[in-house]
């Protein structure tokens, strides 16, 4: 059986290799006035492998950098994203482009991608991808929602999970909370009872101002670490530096 | 302790442009923008935010200032945004806030509209630029010195000096920096068309205003921060139109704390 392994470029750009297969989640590859990786882009477009596809939760730029990516050597690799995300990458020249609502699933090469709920600014999916026994869920930058806790009920064990834990605020938004926090990523580390957990999206920074004006957020993964050694004692945490590479 | 440094920036279409730059402190990087009244109006504000914080502050003299020589063919306040963004990019700097007072606010507003990733946020401090019906921009050209410091100032006497008795190199180096300023931005301070341009920023503005200004009243100073989206905009108590002169510390304060303001008591 082929090995299951995640990649992490930077934020929650990762490539997933599963079921002798290889996907990449929700691109991005480029910095804007006020949107840095606040980490190293481990891997650029053009050194990326062959991908058998690529997963985007949703169409905000740090997920969904379609202007840099349409750079990719092949536009006609399958694209399986958020509904919202369909005609914003059909724009950006990507021919292969599936919008997936929740509990809907493709078949990829024998992989099984299933979208599942999530709650952020803006309307987002998150992802399930399993082969064989093995099973990734990646969380882009979701809220914790009580729908999460079907997925393992609906989808089975999951055995690796990709969790954002940030707990971003939107300080214009009447401070909104729009991302899971370290505690709530713990919490859904103790639902989905995987063997490995690597967080992401906590580096992320708007910049000197932006960080104090527009958002707030909690840039260490530790937190998340030392929750789940509570919460989820059976859950090995990592955290893992771009451009390494974690075997489950 | 600062170090100043003389660079050849290339701009398109200019060629070799020569700036000079004075540099305080390290840590994260500002940018800092003089206005009309010269480089030695941000100096000591320079000092004291590098003394307080690990900051680098950076202040170029713009070129025709200070009695430095400026290009003939540089004469927009765009071409002098050109030119800090081009500067940024030959130190190689990332995450920057841009902060200026008054012509120095309104090319850290061109520097914004050229959207380079190196500069995160923008502080303008008391900015000219814009048009604000019922609002004009004093018209600085026509004032003595004596009115000029009257309308700059909250407390004027605290800074109030006699042109008369300054050395024949200071007077030449004044009338330099005034020949500079009409050179970039004429004698009406604004561009009709940056309020709609002001419109598609999408980067972390603090607008900081004196209360006490009357070169440009606090009412411009929220029509500013109105034009640029998710900006924020504070007063500062019995503060004219050069707070970094006249209340450094708030200005730091606002600037460094400024996660704790509570914007809602500045209404827009």
């Amino acid at each position: 059986m082929p090995t299951t392994a995640v990649t992490r470029i930077t934020h929650s750009c990762h490539l997933i290799e599963i079921g002798g297969r290889t996907f990449l989640t929700d691109p991005w590859f480029s910095t804007r006035p006020g949107y840095y990786q606040g980490e190293p882009i481990a891997i650029g477009i053009a050194d990326l492998p062959r991908l058998d596809g690529v997963l985007i939760s949703h169409e905000h730029y740090d997920h969904c950098d379609l202007e840099a990516f349409a750079s990719y050597r092949d536009r006609t690799v399958p694209l399986f994203v958020a509904e919202t995300v369909v005609g914003e990458a059909h724009k950006h020249g990507f021919t292969d482009v599936t919008g997936l609502a929740p509990w809907q699933e493709v078949e990829v090469g024998g992989v099984t991608i299933t979208a599942t709920p999530a709650k952020h600014g803006v309307h987002e999916v998150t992802f399930v991808l399993r082969a064989g026994s093995d099973a990734v869920y990646f969380a882009g930058d979701t809220m914790l929602i009580p729908e999460l806790a079907e997925i393992p009920q609906r989808l089975g064990h999951i055995s690796l999970a990709l969790l954002p834990t940030n707990g971003l605020h939107v300080r214009p938004a009447n401070n909104m909370q729009v991302v899971m926090n370290a505690d709530e990523a713990a919490e859904l580390t103790a639902i989905l009872t995987p063997e490995l957990a690597i967080p992401h999206h906590y580096a992320f920074t708007k910049g000197f101002l932006g960080d104090r004006l527009i958002t707030s957020s909690d840039k260490d993964p530790r937190r998340y670490q030392d929750a789940s050694r509570d919460l989820a004692p059976g859950t090995s945490v990592r955290i893992v530096e771009p451009g390494i590479r974690t075997e489950l | 302790m600062n170090t100043t440094t003389q660079h050849t920036v290339v701009l398109d279409g200019l060629g070799p442009v020569e700036v000079s730059v004075a540099d305080y402190g390290s840590g994260q990087p500002f940018l800092l923008l003089h206005g009309g009244a010269g480089p030695q109006s941000v100096t000591g504000f320079a000092e004291r935010f590098a003394a307080a914080h690990d900051v680098r502050v950076l202040t170029p003299t713009h070129p025709g200032f200070g009695g430095t020589v400026r290009p003939e063919a540089l004469t927009t306040v765009s071409g002098l945004a050109a030119l800090y963004s081009a500067l940024l990019d030959r130190l190689d700097l990332a995450d920057v806030t841009v902060i200026g007072n008054s012509v120095g606010g309104w090319i850290t507003a061109e520097i914004a509209l050229l959207k380079s990733p190196r500069v995160s946020g923008i502080v303008l401090i008391d900015a000219v630029g814009i048009e604000v019906p019922g609002h004009p921009v004093a018209d600085f050209f026509s004032l003595t010195m004596d009115q000029v410091f009257q309308l700059t100032f909250h407390n004027p006497d605290r800074f109030r000096i006699d042109p008369a008795t300054l050395p024949p190199a200071a007077r030449a180096v004044a009338a330099g920096n005034r020949a500079a300023l009409t050179a970039y931005a004429g004698t009406g301070m604004s561009d009709p068309a940056l309020t709609a341009r002001l419109g598609t920023l999408e980067i972390p503005t603090l607008v900081l205003w004196g209360d006490s200004d009357r070169i440009v009243d606090a009412d411009y100073g929220r029509a500013y921060a109105a034009a640029i989206p998710l900006a924020r905009f504070q007063l500062l108590c019995d503060t004219g139109h050069s707070p970094q002169l006249e209340t450094p510390d708030q200005v730091v304060r606002a600037i460094w704390d400024s996660a704790d303001t509570d914007f809602s008591a500045f209404a827009r």
